[in-house]
């Protein structure tokens, strides 16, 4: 067999797998987007899905405000749990880089909180925040930063702070982890020609670490972006949302509409937004990430 | 020294929670309600048979078994051939069927869950676990092929040239000399599955309710208004994730590589 003939067929092997997408998820994507230019709700008579046009999607620019505070609860959410834990990841990985040369056990002691099951995490945290037995409030209120009265999670100024230090809690080691295997992959040569140049350690960090380290970050960050405008397991057994609307973030909002409200007609056009701002971001991260490193060897991005 | 310090500092807050949920579990009621957290106690081993026999959570268990270890195999069987072909292949449009299996990796639940609802509504297969092994398919079958391009593309060239000088079809090549050799790195894509399937809740919480819950979505219904067995929803805690820490620790060394999609080699 010639290898052109190879070349020829192999790429067939691809077929199962993207038939596999296309039917479990591509087709009710596009059933998805469909019902959202119908009026299909489950829960009022009469509505059984007739084409209404864009409807949905004026309800949602004009007549919708609860639907934007979500959004901006859910763009200040990721603001600021990725700003936090990629400076306290960060500043952990160098600490590790520079100080510790055996870090394998710490590293794997590190890996306990973003290795459960978010909705346990959800679980640990609501355990320890309960106003009356909650061993983290205890202890905060011995140190006076709660007061006697605050349940945390029952307070619509505290309560968002809160799930974003979880956030912190569970996500932290991550950066830490994926920033130390790129310090440890940076070439020695650059940092010794500084040292030799006379150059203090601010300096070398700020034009010889950051420089180097540049992929590196943009991967953390558009990763723990991404996952963090998911987010829905934590705050769904903490808060549910509450209380009122103060924790309700996007994904929370969407399945209300869907499966509680059962307007999913309207449900859908949430459901899309969220998946339009996630693809967006998906493809900064494919480009900034990828494509300037060779098209067809992604992995040689990094090696160590 | 003040490196040490903080190093220890910092491991006390990371670990300390989950510490914290594991001495609840073996702790009496009273202990655990106690006004004043109470760190050394008489332990108790009741909640553990209580909810997992009494309260017949043990199927939850066997559920998220099956979910896991079904869609574990399901994502290699459709993604390892996939991946091969990334690696070692050329054609047309081919970065942006990569980047097509990344979207599908990314899509956010809540998204996908909806129309997944109604679809497995219409066949008939909501609360079985086939509904959740598919859905928990969608993500995984795209790590195994992010992941195991990787590991095929670190595999040489010339060591498929000279398979097939000695006589191996390319399929052979690909089953007889490249798999065993990426065979480290398909244990801990499997594994990596294993654990993002185990831990998954919107999927399973929407998909399955009743006879088909997992682990995972069994979770929510423990917690009440008034008068939580904290000592229980403990026990289910710990058993929902002391079994992925070690699993975890298997593919600590291929973790990095799991979690930034093959960026970064840890």
């Amino acid at each position: 067999m010639t290898r052109v003939l190879d070349h020829g067929v192999a790429p067939l092997l691809l077929i199962p797998s993207v038939i596999l997408l296309l039917v479990i998820l591509v087709g009710p994507f596009f059933y998805m987007v469909w019902t959202g230019f119908t009026d299909l709700h489950y829960a009022l008579p009469g509505r059984d899905g007739a084409f209404v046009g864009f409807d949905n999607f004026r309800r949602l620019m004009q007549d919708d405000p609860i639907f934007w505070h979500s959004f901006l609860l859910t763009l200040k959410f990721v603001f600021w749990v990725v700003l936090v834990e990629f400076i306290f990841g960060f500043a952990l990985a160098m600490l590790l880089f520079h100080y510790i040369k055996q870090h394998r056990f710490i590293l794997t002691m590190l890996l306990v909180p973003m290795m459960l099951a978010p909705i346990a995490v959800g679980l640990i945290w609501k355990l320890l925040l309960s106003g009356d037995f909650g061993m983290f409030t205890y202890y905060m209120r011995m140190i006076g930063i709660f007061d006697q009265q605050t349940s945390v999670l029952g307070n619509a100024s505290l309560v968002m702070p809160a799930i974003m230090m979880i956030d912190v809690w569970q996500w932290t080691p991550f950066v830490t982890l994926v920033m130390l295997a790129g310090l440890l992959s940076l070439p020695k040569e650059p940092f010794e020609a500084a040292v030799m140049d006379g150059a203090r350690p601010v300096q070398v960090f700020k034009d010889v670490t950051l420089p180097l380290m540049r992929p590196i970050i943009a991967l953390v960050l558009l990763l723990r972006g991404i996952d963090a405008f998911k987010e829905f397991d934590k705050v769904f057994i903490l808060t549910g949302g509450g209380p009122g609307i103060s924790t309700e973030m996007l994904s929370i909002y969407t399945f209300r509409i869907n499966f509680k409200d059962w307007d999913l007609s309207y449900g859908a056009v949430c459901a899309f937004m969220v998946y339009l701002v996630v693809l967006i971001m998906c493809s900064v991260f494919y480009k900034a990430v990828y494509w300037n490193q060779g098209r067809s060897k992604p992995t040689q991005a990094v090696t160590s | 020294m003040a490196a040490v310090a903080t190093l220890v500092v910092v491991l006390v807050l990371f670990l300390t929670p989950y510490i914290w949920i594991i001495l609840t579990s073996i702790k009496s009621r009273l202990d655990a309600l106690a006004d004043v957290p109470v760190w050394t106690f008489t332990p108790t081993f009741d909640h553990y048979p209580k909810i997992f026999i009494d309260k017949d959570y043990l199927p939850l268990v066997w559920n998220s078994l099956i979910v896991a270890i079904f869609s574990t195999v399901l994502s290699l069987i459709f993604g390892v051939p996939a991946a091969y072909v990334f690696a070692r292949f050329e054609f047309p449009g081919k970065e942006d069927l990569f980047f097509f299996f990344l979207t599908t990796r990314m899509a956010p639940p809540i998204s996908i869950v909806v129309p997944m609802f109604m679809l497995f509504s219409v066949l008939g297969l909501t609360d079985k676990p086939i509904a959740v092994i598919l859905a928990h398919t969608t993500f995984n079958v795209s790590l195994v092929v992010w992941m195991m391009r990787g590991f095929f593309a670190d595999i040489p060239r010339e060591i498929d040239e000279a398979a097939m000088m000695d006589g191996h079809t390319r399929g052979g090549t690909f089953l007889r000399v490249l798999l065993p050799m990426a065979a480290p790195g398909l244990a801990a894509t499997a594994v990596l599955c294993f654990i993002l399937s185990w831990n998954e809740f919107l999927y399973a919480f929407i998909l399955v309710a009743f006879e088909g819950r997992t682990l995972t979505v069994g979770i929510p219904g423990l917690i009440t208004p008034h008068g939580t067995l904290w000592g229980q929803v403990a026990a289910v805690a710990v058993v929902a994730t002391l079994p992925i820490l070690f699993f975890t620790f298997l593919v600590q060394k291929h973790l990095v590589r799991g979690l930034t999609f093959g960026a970064v080699k840890g």
